[in-house]
């Protein structure tokens, strides 16, 4: 397995604060990768080392196969970058924008001017390309941002909060450009406060709060909290079943709500035709059984506020 | 030099959509130029007394080369000298206001980051702007002595008049330090620039450039400092070291670290 990202004790600090303390990644070429963490958690610091932007106070890492410090405008031409903020031009129009900065990646005037139609096309921005950034609403600069990253096809791309201030449908565009893009083997590296986005999308995940807390897939992550149970919807008060439910041996704990019963269970796939047979057996009528799946956002949070 | 020449585009493309930004710039030469022929004109169509003045006889006390031209040439002379050196004002203040906008201006923005993410380097984009600031700088401020100079061969009582006004010394100047005295305005600039996040403030804070300017034209106007080939060498040298040090400062602020971490 080859790896788009390696880190070995990466740190960085101002003054007496240390911002990221002792970062060890090994993120997978090809893969999404999902950068998560409170406010102030140092992830644009780690962010900004690893794009070459700032220097880390100590730890090395590899970007691409290229050492940070020593290949650090060969980190740079590799790599794409979505920043907190769109930072646009607003005099500028969307191509002469776009062009600019491709230049800058080292595109001939041509090649920028095709890259930028074939993005703007996709996303649905060709029409606008010869007006003025300033008149653009958030969610088309933020697109625009988006488009300027991915210019000189990066193999390995940054993108901080991609789908902040955009609609729906948009915002299912940039998803899918994000899974296209790893089908084409290239790398992200997303930071992100969208959870249900990270689960979609993210094959790893790493909570952080100024230093790695956890790192593993989403599964695993949910599998941490393990608190796997089934959810019975009931016609009727619920609670006319709690002592039903409470005498079975495999019932770990039993919560009610208004028309279900929360049932934690040992090996829910085991346990479930047992369940429901004492439950009919006792004269419940169920209308639903379902699983209650832990969400990546009640694993974040609960992590978060272990550490 | 294809990233300097980019940056370079860049900037004047931006300058170009900002007319307010673009009319500030263009009134100054205009003003710089036209207000000293308006005083040289008026010298020459007011009659003359016969007598000179006070001022006009201290002058010529102190200033060989006046002696024997009429009050009307001598007072040309000494007002034209004087408001000549006006002219340098302008690769200070063009710069200081070009500047303010292309460096607070794109921090203001927030685009400084996507540009440090490229592979551009330090070098190359510092270079780009100043060259973008330095040529229009400059060629306004040539363009605006070129004014005067006709300004002054029309408006002269005397063609004396002409050669001691737009004398040599003060064409070499105006070659040799315009481009210098850009450069520093320029670099205080990029130094002013970390630490405000407003052009205007930032041009304020500029106004100490015309601190040493001051000094000059008073010089200049009592025939204290006047410049002869040496002279002007000499002040070439003093600018250029001001120049070279202004630029260091700039470049030990101008670092993608710094900027990004360090800058109010």
């Amino acid at each position: 397995m080859t790896f788009a990202i390696e880190t070995e004790g990466l740190s960085r600090s101002f003054g007496k604060l240390t911002a990221v303390e002792r970062l060890d990644l090994a993120i997978p070429s090809g893969s999404v990768f999902g950068f998560l963490g409170p406010n102030g958690a140092g992830k644009t610091t780690t962010v900004r080392m690893l794009t070459a932007l700032i220097k880390p106070s100590s730890g090395s890492a590899r970007v691409l196969g290229h050492s940070l410090g020593s290949d650090d405008q060969q980190i740079r031409r590799s790599v794409g970058m979505l920043t907190e903020t769109p930072g646009l031009y607003d005099k500028l129009s969307a191509l002469q924008n776009l062009v600019f900065f491709g230049r800058l990646y080292d595109l001939s005037r041509a090649e920028a001017e095709k890259q930028a139609e074939h993005y703007l096309r996709l996303f649905d921005l060709w029409e606008r390309r010869n007006d003025p950034v300033g008149r653009f609403s958030k969610g088309m600069r933020q697109k625009l941002a988006i488009v300027r990253a991915l210019l000189h096809e990066p193999k390995l791309v940054f993108l901080d909060e991609p789908t902040v201030g955009l609609d729906p449908e948009v915002a299912r565009t940039v998803r899918d450009t994000i899974k296209q893009l790893r089908s084409q083997g290239r790398t992200i590296f997303l930071t992100t406060h969208n959870l249900p986005e990270a689960d979609e999308l993210c094959d790893l995940i790493a909570i952080f709060r100024g230093k790695l807390l956890h790192l593993d897939t989403p599964d695993r992550l949910r599998a941490r909290l393990a608190n796997q149970a089934t959810l019975v919807r009931v016609v009727g008060d619920p609670r006319a079943w709690q002592a039903t439910v409470q005498a079975l041996p495999f019932v770990r704990d039993l919560r009610l709500s208004e028309d279900a019963l929360e049932i934690s269970l040992a090996d829910p796939e085991r346990n479930n035709p047992a369940l429901i047979a004492a439950l009919v057996g006792a004269g419940a009528q169920i209308r639903y059984v379902e699983p209650r799946t832990t969400t990546l956002e009640e694993v974040y949070l609960k992590l978060i506020g272990e550490a | 030099m294809q990233k300097i020449s980019v940056v370079i585009w860049k900037e004047w493309l931006e300058l170009l959509k900002q007319r307010m930004l673009l009319l500030s710039v263009l009134i100054l030469p205009i003003t710089l130029s036209v207000i000293p022929l308006i005083s040289l004109f008026g010298i020459a169509l007011a009659p003359g007394t016969g007598e000179p003045d006070e001022l006009t006889l201290r002058m010529l006390e102190t200033d060989p080369t006046l002696i024997g031209l009429s009050e009307q040439a001598a007072t040309q002379v000494i007002i034209g000298r004087s408001l000549s050196t006006l002219m340098l004002l302008l690769p200070m203040l063009i710069p200081s206001i070009l500047a303010a906008y292309s460096i607070v201006g794109e921090k203001n923005n927030r685009t400084l980051e996507p540009i440090l993410a490229t592979p551009i380097t330090i070098w190359e984009l510092l270079l780009g702007k100043i060259f973008a600031t330095l040529i229009p700088s400059v060629l306004l401020t040539w363009f605006a002595s070129m004014i005067f100079s006709v300004g002054v061969a029309q408006s002269a009582v005397d063609p004396i008049v002409f050669s001691l006004v737009v004398s040599p010394s003060w064409v070499l100047l105006l070659l040799l330090c315009a481009p210098l005295l850009s450069l520093i305005a320029i670099s205080l600039m990029v130094m002013i620039s970390s630490r405000t996040s407003d052009p205007r403030t930032a041009q304020q804070y500029s106004g100490v450039l015309v601190v040493p300017f001051l000094a000059l034209f008073v010089s200049q106007m009592f025939g204290i400092l006047s410049f002869n080939p040496v002279t002007t060498l000499i002040a070439t040298v003093i600018i250029a070291a001001f120049a070279a040090l202004a630029l260091w400062g700039a470049v030990m602020i101008f670092q993608r670290d710094s900027i990004l971490t360090r800058w109010n």
